[in-house]
């Protein structure tokens, strides 16, 4: 007799929450990735697998939230982050190349068109994190290093 | 940061398009005449079309596909080919409901072609309809319908991004309009002054695509809306406030006009699609690749990688390729992914832009409905309007805009849903 039917799914599948781990590392102001366990590569934002070689398994790391603003663009009517600009922030919306991660788009606070013509002709430059509290979480924004 | 090892494989038998169909484009909330207009209306005029263009009944087509990019907000309707099924006669056939965002119209045909190319079906018809104008009023039958207003559609287009991380971090809105022409403008050391004027001119060439295109929705020229705004030169009224910037590089003149339509084509194998039309148009290859919009210059990569796919299968290249067509809701995507597909030369295709090449008169030309700017864009339906474009100027019966050379080959590069991307080959099978 098999004894399959004191098996709980439970039993056979229990994963970890990765999503939910990342955002709880937010608010604790650390930045969670994966590391591929074949070719290296860091995976940001964290997932199953890798999106490098296409391994199928990771492992945790973290990153220090550091890095490098490549490129940056003003939103307008059309493309505005509605949520931010409820809350009357200034940014700009642009590509980071994290410290030991890849690039991504990411949302950078406090560059105004002022500070826009002072750095453009200077990039890229360094940013640090924002671990911004949104209310009912925190997610991950940057400022300029300077 | 992506793979690229896909290689795509012959189809099992090649599959060609014999009919095509398409509604105008319209705004059904203002326009008294389609005010009331409902979602299996729309579908079934464009499928009953794209039949009788090659000769056929209801009762001939064996599966359909219903697209709609947005079919909770626009219908409030889920596995919507259900709903619209009986509208033109295919009551208990097989059909499937997807949505893809703004590239549903290309994926439409994607999928239709694996179905016959399997060898699973000989007659099926794609179809995409979206009316983006207006959403379901109430909880009350379809023809009720209210104006869909930015307090409802702003916030629902977050849903196109990855809700696990992405929109709330940098992948959502913000980027995905003006990353890549920033690129371009960086990388050819162009002025913002540069790219206001290559985008006017753009806009100013489709929309004269446009007003020779009865479907289009937006077809006074910008030469008669300068004219009557009190302007002499028409590049001053570009730039002027009837033609706001939305973002940082785009103007209202390189934003999608929303609006109501369907448009939808039927395929089947080539061997017999003689059977059906003089002119089939057969599908040599569909490239493919999707990546979420946290990935910078997403749009660049993704048109790249789904044109390599499609180039390597065909072993065509771009100088074959006879008519560009770009899912422009971005304006700027148009030179950009002209460019990147290679029908204009990197670096230079704002060049072409300028001196009026890509005009359906042109040598080198492109989106001869006037694309999304002009032409309108009603989602889902959008792809496959283009696909009508297409087809009916491979066939030489675009009239008045019909290009100088009957083309041979046509290349239409597929975008949206934040962001797939398609990249198809069709080639005149006559």
């Amino acid at each position: 007799m098999s004894n399959e039917k004191n098996i709980k799914a439970e039993d056979i599948f229990n994963p970890e929450h990765i999503v939910e781990k990342f955002w709880n590392g937010l608010k604790e102001g650390v930045v969670y990735a994966r590391k591929c366990k074949e070719c290296g590569a860091i995976e940001f934002p964290p997932h199953l697998a890798c999106n490098t070689c296409g391994y199928h398994e990771t492992e945790w790391t973290t990153l220090t939230g550091y890095g490098d603003l490549v490129t940056f663009v003003f939103t307008g009517v059309l493309n505005a982050r509605l949520e931010l600009e409820d809350l009357g922030l200034k940014y700009v919306c642009g590509e980071v190349a994290l410290d030991g991660g890849p690039a991504i788009n990411a949302v950078i606070l406090g560059i105004n068109k002022k500070k826009a013509r002072e750095i453009k002709d200077k990039l890229p430059v360094r940013v640090r994190p924002v671990f911004y509290d949104m209310g009912r979480y925190t997610t991950l924004f940057f400022e300029l290093d300077e | 940061m992506a793979l690229t090892n896909v290689k795509l494989g012959k189809n099992l038998r090649s599959v060609s398009i014999v009919g095509v169909g398409a509604t105008p484009f319209f705004d059904s909330i203002t326009n008294d005449t389609y005010k009331g207009i409902t979602n299996g209306e729309l579908f079934g005029h464009a499928a009953l079309d794209a039949m009788k263009d090659c000769g056929i009944e209801p009762r001939d087509v064996q599966f359909f596909y219903h697209g709609s990019a947005n079919p909770y907000i626009l219908f409030k309707a889920v596995s919507a080919n259900m709903q619209v099924a009986d509208w033109f006669g295919m009551r208990g056939k097989g059909s499937v409901a997807h949505s893809e965002g703004c590239c549903t119209g290309y994926i439409a045909l994607e999928e239709a072609v694996m179905a016959v190319a399997s060898g699973m079906y000989d007659c099926v018809l794609t179809g995409g309809c979206d009316m983006g104008k207006g959403m379901p009023d109430g909880n009350t039958p379809d023809h009720m319908r209210t104006a869909l207003t930015a307090e409802i559609v702003f916030p629902d287009l977050d849903s196109l991004f990855d809700r696990a991380y992405g929109r709330y971090l940098g992948g959502g809105p913000g980027m995905n309009h003006d990353d890549w022409i920033n690129f371009y403008a960086k990388e050819n050391n162009m002025t913002p002054e540069q790219i206001d004027d290559i985008l006017a001119h753009q806009a100013y060439y489709f929309r004269r695509n446009a007003s020779l295109c009865p479907r289009a929705m937006k077809r006074e020229t910008y030469d008669e809306l300068a004219k009557a705004a009190g302007y002499d030169d028409v590049w001053e009224y570009m730039r002027s406030p009837y033609n706001p910037k939305m973002t940082q590089y785009l103007r209202t003149s390189s934003d999608s006009s929303v609006a109501d339509g369907a448009a939808a084509c039927i395929v089947v194998p080539t061997e017999i699609a003689h059977k059906f039309t003089d002119k089939p148009v057969e599908v040599l290859g569909i490239g493919a690749s999707v990546l979420d919009a946290i990935v910078p210059h997403l749009e660049k990569k993704a048109t790249a990688e789904a044109a390599r796919q499609v180039y390597e299968l065909t072993g065509l290249t771009p100088d074959d390729m006879d008519i560009l067509y770009v899912n422009d809701f971005i304006g700027s995507s148009a030179f950009l992914a002209a460019e990147e597909v290679g029908y204009l030369p990197k670096g230079e295709g704002w060049k072409y832009v300028m001196d009026g090449r890509i005009a359906f008169d042109g040598d080198k030309p492109m989106n001869t409905n006037g694309g999304r700017t002009s032409y309108g864009h009603a989602f889902a339906a959008s792809g496959l309007a283009d696909i009508f474009e297409a087809v009916t100027q491979m066939r030489g019966e675009a009239g008045d805009r019909q290009v100088k050379k009957l083309p041979k080959h046509v290349f239409l590069r597929g975008f949206g849903g934040s962001q797939n991307v398609r990249c198809i080959i069709l080639k005149a099978g006559f």
